[in-house]
């Protein structure tokens, strides 16, 4: 007991020392001065009871740190003053300080914030119940290509479910969206409908509420909705009594029957409404629709995805089998729907990721050279400090004490950094990314930063604490330590040569990317998105139930939008080209025998209002566009195909008049081709376009949910306001949704290799810029040691040009050492981006050219200022230094 | 230090506590003489190890310091022996006498060790 009230009062030492401190002056002074009037009075002169009285006291200044280190506990003290002591030399060499922990910065920013992104995208399980059993089950048909992600048909789901054992369940969705309204409000809702199974099979818990029951196996909707609880929040105002309430979507009645917990998702994170629905077991889907809807399934307990996979491709095989009109070809792919949701994004993360460890290496390299430097030049303390008698624990301790406080600096800085570089990042991210992470700074990241910043600064601690192991301490006492600085300098040449061969690496990956993304932006996308405004528009199925009255509402709309002050022309598609989506169906040539199973011909098929080419800027090649009176119920069969249609199925013919039918319904009449457009980059101007059939919107069903453009003269944004009020004029209850420019939305497709690119240049200009301080550094130092040297050459008679050499010599061979080291490495890492380039190959001769040409200017350039100061430097000067 | 001994920390502390219970408030240098005096000069008391021993008995609470005015009128800290450090006399006496039997017993002529 009395030992823990004396240990805190010991760790309470910390505190109030300077008072203690004169108290124990004044108490050690008085003891003395007693024992001094004692020996005056035993009849010694004042000298010798002075000299009496010290001799038999000893040693003050030992007594009182013998007495200080009782005061507190020992290893508090002995931090404490390595701390001041460290912070007092950081003090002293702010450039040092500042230099390390601005390095430090960098490099745990770039890793932090990339490993914060990629652990809300990659590592953080999905919030559902045991998620790694969820797979998403594809169609798959490789003759076609790029169908290995396939959206599948009703019907061979049906068959799947009955026949498969391998599901715990396996529920169906699809996206869509629901106009909200209260009679005083509308509002475009992103929705998804679900088999009533769905939300349980994912293991979801609702906040309030309860999920769909399933009782209800009818195809028709029955009128119960899920709503998020963000939506409970926006629109409910979190009103407890939205529980039961009848609310009108899409002009339907429907019903609240749960709220599903904050932060829910699956698959989309805009979305907000849940409805479900079901399949009709007595409809024959495979006879009378195609492919359009999603399937995630949960795999039984102890069933590998392989076993699953080897069970369905047996069911697949056997439908070819049952129906080969619909289903030759076709098999079925299962996914992980963790690899479903990141397949695009996961390999530039990893990517990342690795680019800001580099980073953070040379960060490290950088700063353990800079302690090394300095380590050099204390030498002398060092010594000094030994000699007085602090052991070899005590200097390292010193040395560590110094690294980890800049590593936990540069550690804090970094952090602040990254918080403020994550926000900017999602701002730049691609949209697959963007929709599906929600990424925010937590504890776990907090940790990974914190842990990093230990371990650099620990390890890059150690190397000059080891160096200083080494060394006879009284080596240092001498003159010039040649053998100590020798290795020394060996030590920080080789660190700077790693620091060049990362950032050659780094500079190779970001100089492929870049060169692929200017590649990419070069590539004539086909249409001509500037000053083209588009919006949705999404009917109510229930209040536009006839096509005749879908037709009417777009025909007026943009009649009346072509007659906006401002607007060049109007048009309106189903699906936006770089949308990411688009119909497809098979196609038969006229005068052509019907195809055999397995073996139609495909082609992606999009309904457009007349003017869509012109108001889209894509060129026609041939023929003409759709004119008003193509585009009524009573206009004959008509179409235009784009150039790779053309090209592909109807090559070395005449291509205008000829005849076509598309599966799009029950019936499908051939019609005249009448124009040729030119070839749009669908999917993304890294893919080859897709044969496309373009038909009018009156023909076949007419869609209810169409995308509005408008070509203006000006800033297409201006446009939003005018547009909203002539929809509003047709329907004051219907709402328009997703105002973006054109241009914007081909902008989008480029986002992935945006993102990669410029992170990876920004990461490399870091790392080239920590790679030339580090030069800098090495030479500059170099130049100060070898100050008297360099005065003796000039004093026998060299040119200062001689000495300039001299020193760039130095910095050239770590350059090259580097270069070497580090085309090497790009070489053989560069492979990763394989995916990720377009145009050019991993070993793309004009980037592993350009690359050791940047790094050798800057490098040199970083050579040659300390070569200068040498060169400058006056003889008689240099010949008295040290 | 020739013939004269040094002590160690704990029969230190036990001597510092003997000395102020017997001559009452003392200050560091009136208990090192003391000690010296007492054992006739045998030991030599390094303030480097006094005055450690002072602050941790204090901290321990054995001892209470404050600061007076010495017989030749200087101003020194004088130290007493508070109530626990009475207690903790007594016992470390008592375990004393113990191991100065043990060991004495040990040494004792005639007496052998089984």
């Amino acid at each position: 007991m009395r030992r823990i009230t004396a240990w805190f009062k010991r760790l309470g030492g910390w505190w109030g020392r300077e008072g203690r401190e004169r108290a124990l002056q004044d108490e050690l002074a008085a003891n003395i001065q007693m024992n001094v009037d004692d020996n005056l009075r035993a009849g010694m002169s004042l000298a010798e009871a002075r000299r009496q009285a010290a001799l038999k006291f000893g040693s003050v200044d030992s007594a009182k740190e013998a007495v200080r280190s009782q005061w507190t506990l020992g290893g508090l003290e002995v931090t404490r003053q390595d701390i001041v002591y460290a912070l007092r030399g950081f003090r002293r060499n702010p450039g040092f300080a500042l230099t390390a922990v601005i390095s430090l910065a960098l490099g745990i920013a770039a890793s932090v914030a990339i490993f914060t992104v990629a652990d809300s995208v990659l590592l953080r399980p999905l919030p559902y119940r045991d998620p790694g059993r969820l797979v998403m089950v594809w169609e798959t048909n490789p003759h076609r290509v790029g169908a290995i992600h396939n959206v599948i048909s009703p019907g061979n789901f049906q068959d799947w479910r009955a026949q498969s054992h391998a599901f715990e369940h396996m529920a169906l969705f699809t996206y869509g969206r629901l106009v909200l309204s209260d009679g005083r409000r509308a509002e475009e809702f992103t929705s998804e409908f679900v088999s009533p199974g769905l939300p349980a099979m994912l293991g979801v818990h609702p906040w309030r509420g309860r999920l769909f029951s399933g009782a209800n196996p009818l195809p028709q909707r029955p009128d119960e909705v899920l709503i998020s609880y963000r939506l409970w929040q926006s629109w409910f105002g979190g009103d407890e009594s939205v529980l039961g309430r009848k609310i009108q979507l899409s002009n339907e009645p429907a019903t609240v029957i749960g709220i599903l917990p904050p932060g829910f998702y699956f698959k989309n994170r805009e979305a907000d409404l849940w409805e479900s629905f079901d399949l009709d077991p007595a409809r024959n889907y495979r006879a009378t629709s195609g492919r359009y809807l999603l399937s995630v399934a949960r795999l039984k307990p102890g069933i590998t995805l392989a076993q699953a996979q080897a069970e369905m491709s047996v069911i697949a095989r056997g439908l070819e089998a049952v129906d080969p009109a619909f289903d030759k070809g076709w098999g079925v792919n299962l996914e992980p729907l963790r690899d479903s949701m990141v397949r695009d994004v996961r390999q530039p993360l990893l990517v990342l990721l690795g680019a800001a460890l580099f980073v953070l290496a040379v960060a490290c390299a950088n700063v353990a050279n800079l302690l090394l430097a300095r380590h050099g030049s204390r030498r002398r303390e060092m010594a000094v400090r030994a000699a007085i008698g602090a052991g070899w624990w005590r200097i390292a301790r010193q040395l560590l004490t110094e690294s980890l406080l800049l590593g936990l600096s540069g550690g804090l800085a970094g952090v602040l950094l990254a918080n403020w570089l994550v926000s900017g990042l999602m701002k730049l991210a691609p949209q697959d990314l963007a929709r599906n992470a929600s990424v925010t700074l937590d504890l776990r990241v907090l940790c990974f930063a914190v842990a990093l910043s230990l371990v650099s600064s620990v390890s890059f601690g150690l190397l000059p604490a080891w160096i200083a192991a080494r060394r006879d301490a009284l080596g240092g006492l001498r003159e010039d330590g040649r053998g100590a600085i020798g290795r020394l300098r060996a030590g920080r040449r080789w660190l700077v040569a790693a620091e060049v061969a990362v950032s050659v690496m780094l500079l190779a990956g970001a100089g492929l990317m870049l060169r692929s993304l200017t590649g990419l932006l070069n590539v004539d996308p086909g249409l001509n998105a500037d000053r083209v405004l588009t919006a949705r528009v999404t009917l109510p199925r229930a209040q536009y139930r006839e096509s005749a009255a879908r037709l009417q509402f777009f025909a007026r709309a943009l009649q009346d939008l072509r007659a906006l002050p401002g607007v060049q022309s109007a048009a309106a598609i189903d699906f936006l080209p770089f949308y990411g989506l688009a119909a497809g169906t098979g196609v038969t040539i006229g005068g052509r025998p019907p195809a055999r199973p397995g073996e139609t011909l495909g082609t992606v098929v999009r309904t457009v209002s007349p003017g869509y080419f012109h108001t889209m800027g894509i060129p026609l090649k041939g023929g003409r566009d759709f004119s008003e009176f193509d585009s009524t119920p009573n206009s004959p069969c008509r179409f235009v195909v784009n150039e790779s249609f053309a090209r592909k199925y109807l090559s070395g013919e005449q291509v205008l008049g000829k005849t076509i039918s598309v599966d799009m319904a029950d019936k499908n009449p051939f019609g005249e081709i009448i124009g040729i457009a030119g070839d749009v980059r669908e999917g993304s101007v890294d893919r080859e376009p897709e044969a496309t059939v373009y038909y009018p919107h009156s023909l076949y069903m007419p869609r209810s949910e169409m995308n509005l453009l408008v070509r203006t003269a000006g800033n297409p944004m201006l446009l939003v306001e005018p547009v909203r009020r002539v929809i509003h004029e047709i329907d004051p209850a219907q709402p328009v949704a997703d105002f973006a420019p054109m241009e914007t939305i081909v902008r989008e497709t480029f986002s992935r290799q945006k993102f990669s690119a410029v992170l990876l240049a920004g990461f490399s200009l870091v790392s080239l810029l920590l790679a030339a301080v580090g030069i800098y550094g090495v030479l500059a130092y170099s130049v100060t040691e070898r100050t008297r040297e360099f005065g003796v050459r000039m004093a026998l008679g060299a040119e200062p040009s001689r000495i300039v050499a001299l020193v760039l010599a130095g910095g050239a061979r770590m350059l090259l050492a580097g270069t070497v080291a580090g085309i090497a490495g790009a070489l053989a890492l560069t492979s990763f981006l394989r995916t990720l380039l377009f145009g050019i190959g991993t070993h793309d001769p004009v980037t592993f050219i350009a690359v050791p040409l940047v790094l050798a200017a800057v490098g040199m350039i970083a050579a040659w200022l300390p070569a200068h100061r040498a060169s400058r430097l006056p003889a008689v000067e240099a010949l008295r230094a040290e | 230090m020739d013939k004269r001994t040094d002590v160690w920390q704990g029969t230190l502390a036990l001597m510092v506590l003997k000395t102020l219970a017997t001559m009452g408030p003392l200050h560091g240098y009136g208990i090192a003489r003391r000690i010296e005096q007492t054992s006739g000069d045998r030991i030599l008391i390094n303030y480097g190890t006094l005055y450690p021993s002072l602050v941790k008995l204090e901290q321990e609470g054995c001892i209470a310091g404050e600061w007076g005015v010495s017989e030749n009128n200087r101003k020194a800290r004088f130290y007493r022996i508070t109530r626990a450090g009475h207690a903790q006399l007594r016992k470390e006496a008592r375990q004393w006498e113990e191991t100065s039997d043990i060991i004495a017993r040990f040494f004792s002529p005639g007496q052998e060790v089984s």
